[in-house]
């Protein structure tokens, strides 16, 4: 009786992993496929006639390994700045005591609350008087602190024992020296994983790159693929999907890789 | 000691400095800037501002358009609540009490397309719904049935922006609440297996009021987060068409500010989006006692 019932729910469950990931295999079976092809059988996840095409048409149309360099170089800059400035707050927060330290805190995770509608504007103006438009430092910029990080790390400083922390700082050892020497080797697999998600979410951004980047030639991925997107209809879906497919591989290796380390730090994200 | 005293106040401020200086210039400073700028009229370039006083803000509620894309914000906010809060709440209690192996299986493939972009999930679903070359249309004209244009209808290109945005976030959620429900002890749970409560009743007067503050966490993010997820499927597939009826207040602020160059219809609008978030905030900082208030 219960094992019936239990069955029943592995149904559902295994039909939602179905319908959460049937449309990612079918746009990588049909980024394989020919326009018609991918029209007469669309829903053939093997093709039968298995075509690069679509790759050197995009590799024809737009400069791909431009966009693909522009992107990775965005994500990195704005990944390095925010596990920076994210583990130096932290460690202030941590292990220093000052006025105002609840203020700060309260001040910094609420920027979590802040909508992107209520600062583009003024943001937009800033990086254009600063000459950044059309380049990566200036869709990194505005990003290279982030509230959700500096929780993160904290969090994870909770496991240091303060034992260890006092008894080195009772020695005068000066403090970035305890960061870099004490701090960072113990939370190794933290800043990989709480990295690893800043690289995807950066990587897959859309909304504030396409205020900044106008220039196709400094493009990231999702502004690429957005051009392919055609609201009107008629969009060419093998070409869009092959681009999208090549857009997935990053966060897929990403994932595959540190997969344990990043459900961790996405879970402990949630407690208190 | 004194010395060592003022030595840790530099140190305090050089390690917090950088965070402080990129949230005074890009957070603190441009939401001064655009509450000044919601009291004038601009257009991003010109010289000049024509001071309006409250006229921007009056017009956000006797504006038609605008009127619409406030009721817009709230059925997207419903939809949003129902499938990106209420769905992945009941699958993670179902994985957590009503199965007992494959839970990790389950948590690492939900996640899956929480790694992929919003702008691959709009084209895929209008692929998916394209409706003469999608599945779903083939589907139907298997069954007789024509798949409406939904991007003609606001109605339901609400719901398939939703649906979207769902793809992306229902394993993201999902694994917060079944990490919220992993903290229940596990001595209050056996306690009631032992005294044979059905499971159902377990779980509605112990699990859930034991889980509220996370439930409502992730609550809160869904709408703060969600608002702002719906923002990319719109602007790839329907710019908020058809006649605004996609539209929300956080993408008609953009359209006014970066298309229309209505700066101070969109600074208004804005600001209007910014006040209701801190609501939110609010009731988080209320219902989920000590998250915010590690340093009391």
């Amino acid at each position: 009786m219960n094992k019936f019932r239990e069955s029943g729910w592995h149904f559902l469950l295994i039909v939602i992993c179905l319908t959460l990931l049937l449309p990612v295999l079918f746009m990588i079976s049909n980024s394989f496929k020919t326009l018609q092809d991918s029209y007469h059988s669309m829903l053939q996840l093997i093709p039968t006639h298995p075509t690069f095409s679509n790759y050197l048409t995009l590799d024809k149309q737009i400069n791909l390994f431009r966009i693909v360099w522009n992107t990775f170089f965005m994500a990195t800059i704005v990944t390095l700045g925010k596990i920076i400035t994210g583990l130096l707050a932290a460690y202030a927060f941590k292990y220093f005591s000052f006025k105002g330290k609840k203020f700060f805190y309260f001040a910094f995770i609420s920027t979590i609350f802040v909508p992107f509608t209520v600062v583009m504007i003024p943001n937009f103006l800033v990086i254009s008087k600063l000459n950044l438009l059309n380049t990566a430092l200036g869709v990194a910029l505005p990003q290279l602190c982030d509230a959700t990080g500096i929780m993160l790390f904290l969090k994870a400083m909770d496991k240091i024992p303060n034992s260890l922390i006092e008894s080195v700082r009772i020695d005068d050892i000066p403090s970035y020296k305890i960061l870099k020497d004490i701090v960072v080797p113990i939370l190794r697999p933290n800043i990989i994983s709480i990295g690893a998600i800043f690289f995807i979410n950066s990587w897959n951004e859309y909304v504030w790159p396409t205020l900044i980047l106008k220039d196709k030639n400094s493009f990231t991925l999702p502004l690429a693929l957005q051009n392919y997107i055609s609201s009107e209809g008629g969009t060419n879906f093998p070409l869009a999907m092959a681009l999208s497919t090549i857009m997935i591989i990053v966060p897929l290796l990403i994932y595959l890789i540190f997969q344990r380390y990043i459900l961790n730090s996405i879970s402990s994200s949630g407690l208190k | 000691m004194n010395n060592r005293n003022k030595k840790n106040k530099t140190l305090t401020i050089a390690y917090l400095f950088p965070t402080a200086l990129i949230l005074l210039v890009f957070i603190i400073a441009p939401i001064i800037y655009t509450f000044y700028l919601s009291f004038f009229n601009w257009n991003l370039i010109a010289p000049t501002k024509d001071f309006v006083g409250l006229e921007n803000y009056f017009s956000i509620f006797t504006d038609p358009v605008n009127r619409k894309i406030l009721l817009n914000t709230v059925f997207y906010i419903l939809l949003l609540l129902f499938l990106n809060f209420l769905v992945p709440y009941f699958i993670s209690i179902i994985v957590k009490f009503f199965i007992s192996k494959m839970q990790t299986a389950y948590k690492i493939i939900f996640f899956i397309p929480s790694l992929f972009s919003l702008v691959v999930g709009a084209m895929l679903f209008s692929w998916i719904m394209n409706p003469v070359s999608g599945p779903v249309a083939f589907f139907m004209r298997g069954l007789g049935l024509t798949l409406p244009n939904w991007t003609n209808s606001g109605a339901m290109a609400v719901v398939v922006i939703c649906l979207i945005t769902n793809w992306k976030v229902f394993g993201y959620n999902f694994v917060l609440l079944l990490t919220g429900l992993g903290s229940v002890p596990q001595n209050i749970i056996d306690a009631t297996k032992m005294d044979s409560i059905p499971k159902w009743r377990m779980i509605w007067d112990i699990v859930l009021p034991l889980n509220k503050s996370i439930a409502f966490y992730v609550l809160i993010l869904t709408i703060v987060q969600g608002l702002q997820y719906v923002f990319t499927p719109i602007s790839v597939i329907t710019q908020g068409g058809p006649y605004y009826g996609s539209s929300n207040a956080l993408y008609h602020t953009y359209l006014n500010a970066f298309v229309l160059y209505k700066t101070g219809n969109a600074s208004a609008l804005a600001i209007v989006t910014f006040v209701i978030f801190l609501v939110l905030l609010y009731l988080e900082i209320k219902f989920v006692e000590g998250r915010t208030n590690r340093y009391e």
